[in-house]
């Protein structure tokens, strides 16, 4: 028997009899199937990296590239500029979209937060008839595609905006977004808010808590990370939403950057397709770096939304 | 309903009544009410309690005057409630109102002479903290402040000096960065309360800080006291009883046509106020418009049966269909409301014949706030799903019974199942590709899907081997499909594809001619199936990698001492973890493939068309999604749109419905 440890090498492993080395691994060492093993995943992981990365630096590239015109071709010479940029900012109505973009996801987020906190609350610490009932219905509406009604969202504009000349179509936008937002929002947190233990509400009670101070002062504060990330879900709904902004929005300076971007490749009148990737950048740099620093608790909101066994 | 013999109060005691003429009345006994012996000796101390209030006030009014607004109240207060104490006395056997009376003036009685004395005392702590401050020592004011601006100029060199002291520490390397700061942060922690020790002993910072204290108590304590109080007084008529001649609830069918109504018959003025608001909404705003007056252009619930027809050229049917709807709803809330109002009329009312005594606006306030609090956050959530989801819903359910196609597009009628009816047997222009479109619907959810599902989770398990290197790098490239907003790449995938881009030129040369992808109906399904599979797969493998990691490992090492291999370690272990984990998000991965209109329509907007199978009302990717979206925006089927989108939605509520039914979750809950 041989003993393995860092003091006696006795052992033969990779180098040869008269060179040995120290193995320090505890895990067994590998078999030469194990080694071909192991190069073949490094191949497969190495290849789905490539055909992830080539599609997003050739859309870097032709953002950047001079030499390209209307149409991003293949065949074409580089030659670094900022000119589809230049252009993105000044010929086309971007800033306008990035504005639209921006207040109607503030809104939309502040609105979503409000609703939500309430309802689910609500949903989590009370007893009511009903309850069961209505939760079902919000899983239920939840599930109809929000295009379901899109005719009758043309014609509640048009009602709506008949008293009310000043409700653009923006607003009703908003309206949309967050009042979508309730019913899956309000399931998620109300799972989240589950988890808290209920003797913090009963320690405010007993404290002299009304049910309203309950919530703001104990159990807002811990279910924060869940609101906040309800918050940022909500946020960027907006921003890659191309459906309703294109279907509902009719002037180009009233588009939120998603659909304004669309019109850059989809239009022939406003047809640049380098502009286009270079305005998709712009959008996708920050929400990449968000994903990024936040993925545990993007990806964590949404399997604790989700129904489990 | 009779009388009943014994009296309730709200926690259910039961109380022997007081009223001999009722309870007269309730054993069954014929009694008069002109000469009951009971009756004349209750008139006869109502006509003496009239007198003793009117007494009361005069005599109240003539009080001595106090320089104290609030002493010369409570005075008031407590001169009145002793002096009902003293007349109410005799008659606690009479009348339980007489015993409330008695009971309430006993309450304040003992309560008020405390508060008094704890505003005098707020009052006198006051006079004297000005009379401190007035009497400050200058000299002892000026050494106090002396020694604290002495210790101030002192603190920075001390602080220097200390910091100099740990960084030299640090820079031998005896304490760690961490340390360092912490020290640091301490020594300043402790500077300030030395300071803030030094500032207090100056004399007229402290009395300051005092009066600052007292101004606090003086508003508040009083306050709060007669809260107290009165938290007791009103107790006190939920426990003492009441007796009253009525024997049925009448108030209550007051409430059904003017909500507020029956409240204030039974004295509950706030409430009844607040309910009377509803009203306003009732015969202001339900009714008006569920008539047609103030609608847009349509007829109210009239415009739901005729959409319109025979009206002016403009008017558009759907219009009057969505009018209608909206005005059901406004009359489902009115009825709610009116429900709401005359349920809680005839429940104060019934309670008044047991005994219970109404509650006062306070208690009300109290319950509202209460039992109410999870209706009263969720309204305005549920109004706004009201009109923003559940309308156009409706809608479209309604539109699916209607003839709304480019025949008809400013008035339409009502045609009963024939949209659905032609989608089944494939009749007609639009309703012939349903079965069509649904079959590559399905080949796309299940292609699509299933390959993200495979190509993610596979990934997550080769990167999950502990033997690779680099995986933080490896898996921040896996996340990047998911982290960038699908339309950019999608879009952006639609521009490389197309003739002359730069994929189409590669696979091109690998296929040794001239490919036309987004021409070729094969090459354009194949491609949105390899697209969505790049997209998606991202999602699922960071899905599986968080539920890989969170395997512990010792179930791989009892397996392994077991002599399991590879392949039954992960069919045993690892795959019916992640599935049970994951499945209500895989599940989520199919429904929502199902309806991926965002990749359809932004991809090649449902192209290639092809005539002779789809005709010009589809291509031949489009997904029913998207083709209800053409339908709809493009091709003015409005009505049969509507029917698919309807049949969709009842396959996808009935999937969600069984998953979530069956959920622990949704079972446990209360």
């Amino acid at each position: 028997m041989m003993k393995q440890t860092a003091d006696k090498p006795t052992r033969r492993l990779f180098g040869r009899r008269d060179k040995p080395k120290v193995y320090l691994s505890d895990r067994p060492p590998l078999s030469t199937a194990g080694v071909i093993g192991v190069i073949i995943t490094y191949i497969i992981l190495i290849s789905w990296a490539v055909i992830i990365l080539w599609p997003l630096y050739q859309m870097v590239k032709s953002s950047f590239n001079e030499a390209q015109f209307q149409y991003i071709t293949s065949g074409q010479r580089f030659e670094f500029g900022l000119r589809h940029f230049k252009a993105l900012f000044n010929e086309t109505n971007y800033l306008k979209w990035v504005w639209n973009t921006l207040w109607i996801a503030l809104v939309t987020m502040g609105l979503t937060v409000l609703f939500v906190s309430f309802t689910g609350y609500a949903y989590s610490r009370f007893r009511f008839r009903g309850k069961k009932f209505s939760l079902m219905g919000l899983m239920l509406i939840q599930t109809i595609p929000t295009f379901v009604g899109i005719t009758a969202y043309y014609a509640i504009h048009q009602i709506i905006s008949g008293p009310m000349p000043f409700f653009t179509r923006q607003m009703m936008l908003v309206l949309i977004y967050s009042g979508g937002g309730i019913a899956g929002n309000t399931f998620i947190l109300k799972n989240y808010m589950d988890s808290v233990s209920t003797d913090l509400d009963d320690a405010a009670k007993i404290d002299g808590c009304s049910y309203m101070q309950t919530y703001r002062l104990i159990i807002m504060p811990v279910v924060r990370p869940m609101l906040a990330i309800i918050a940022l879900w909500s946020f960027m709904a907006p921003f890659t939403d191309v459906l309703l902004p294109t279907v509902l929005l009719n002037k180009n300076e009233d588009l939120t950057l998603a659909a304004g971007l669309r019109t850059l490749i989809s239009d022939m009148r406003t047809l640049n397709q380098p502009a286009y990737a270079a305005g998709g950048l712009l959008i996708a740099i920050p929400i990449v770096i968000m994903f990024m620093i936040l993925q545990k608790q993007l990806i964590g909101g949404l399997a604790s939304g989700s129904v489990k066994g | 309903m009779a009388l009943p013999l014994s009296l309730l109060n709200r926690i259910g005691n039961e109380f022997p009544r007081k009223n001999l003429y009722l309870r007269d009345l309730a054993e069954g006994k014929t009694v008069s009410r002109e000469d009951h012996p009971y009756l004349k000796q209750l008139s006869d101390f109502q006509d003496k309690e009239a007198a003793f209030l009117k007494e009361l006030e005069t005599k109240a009014a003539n009080l001595s005057a106090n320089s104290d607004p609030t002493i010369a109240r409570l005075m008031r207060s407590l001169f009145e409630a002793r002096e009902k104490s003293a007349f109410y006395r005799p008659y606690v056997d009479l009348s339980y109102q007489a015993e409330l009376d008695y009971e309430t003036a006993n309450t304040m009685a003992t309560h008020l002479p405390q508060i008094i004395e704890t505003h005098k005392e707020i009052k006198a702590e006051i006079a004297a903290n000005q009379a401190a401050y007035q009497a400050i020592d200058p000299l002892a004011e000026q050494a106090a402040k002396t020694s604290l601006a002495d210790y101030q100029r002192q603190t920075k060199v001390a602080r220097a000096k200390e910091f100099s002291r740990l960084k030299e520490l640090k820079k031998q390397g005896r304490i760690a960065s961490k340390a360092l700061s912490n020290a640091k942060k301490n020594f300043v922690r402790s500077q300030k309360m030395t300071e803030d020790e030094l500032r207090l002993r100056v004399p007229s910072n402290a009395l300051a800080g005092e009066a600052k204290a007292l101004r606090y108590r003086e508003k508040n304590d009083v306050k709060r006291l007669e809260g107290l109080m009165m938290a007791e007084v009103n107790e006190l008529t939920q426990t003492i009883p009441m007796e009253s001649d009525k024997q049925r609830a009448i108030h209550h069918y007051f409430s059904w046509p003017l909500p507020g109504l029956g409240q204030i018959l039974n004295k509950q003025y706030i409430k009844g106020a607040l309910f009377l608001l509803g009203s306003l909404f009732i015969y202001l705003v339900a009714i008006p418009y569920a008539l047609g007056y103030g609608n847009y252009q349509g007829d109210g619930v009239a415009g739901l049966i005729t959409l319109g027809a025979g009206g002016r050229r403009l008017d558009k049917s759907v219009i009057y269909l969505i009018e209608g709807v909206i005005a059901i709803i406004l009359l489902l809330f009115a009825f709610a409301i009116a429900f709401f109002a005359s349920r809680d009329a005839r429940k104060v009312e019934r309670e008044a014949v047991l005994g219970i005594r109404p509650k006062n606006w306070a208690l009300s306030k109290r319950m509202i706030s209460e039992e109410g609090f999870p209706f009263a956050v969720t309204l305005p959530s549920l109004v706004l799903i009201t009109f923003i989801v559940l309308v156009p819903i409706i809608t479209t359910i309604l539109l699916s019974f209607a003839g709304w196609d480019p025949q008809h597009q400013s008035k339409f009628s009502w045609i009963g199942l024939t949209n659905y009816i032609n989608l089944f047997v494939g009749r007609g222009l639009a309703g012939g590709l349903f079965w069509r479109i649904l079959s590559w619907t399905i080949i796309w959810t299940l292609g699509a899907s299933t390959l993200s599902i495979l190509v993610g989770f596979f990934l997550a398990l080769l990167l999950n081997n502990e033997r690779i290197k680099g995986k933080f790098l490896l898996r921040t490239i896996y996340l990047l499909p998911w982290a960038t907003p699908a339309f950019v790449t999608i879009m952006f995938f639609s521009i490389m594809l197309s003739t002359g881009g730069i994929m189409t030129d590669m696979f091109s040369a690998l296929a040794g001619r001239q490919l036309f992808v987004k021409d070729s109906i094969t090459l354009t399904r194949v491609a949105l199936i390899l697209i969505k599979t790049w997209l998606g797969s991202s999602y699922i493998f960071i899905l599986s990698t968080g539920v890989l990691q969170s395997i512990p490992n010792d179930l791989y090492e009892a397996a392994q001492i077991d002599g399991a291999s590879a392949w039954s370690k992960l069919t045993r272990i690892t795959l019916p973890l992640v599935l049970y984990q994951t499945m209500p998000l895989l599940i989520g991965q199919y429904t929502f493939n199902f309806n991926d209109f965002t990749i359809i329509w932004l991809f090649n907007g449902g192209g290639p068309p092809n005539t002779s199978l789809y005709g010009n009302l589809a291509g031949s990717s489009d997904i029913l999604i998207s083709y209800i979206f053409k339908l709809t925006m493009n091709n003015q089927f409005q009505s049969l749109g509507a029917a698919i989108a309807i049949l969709i939605s009842l396959g996808l509520m009935a999937i969600t419905y069984v998953g979530f039914s069956r959920s622990k979750a949704f079972k446990e809950m209360k």
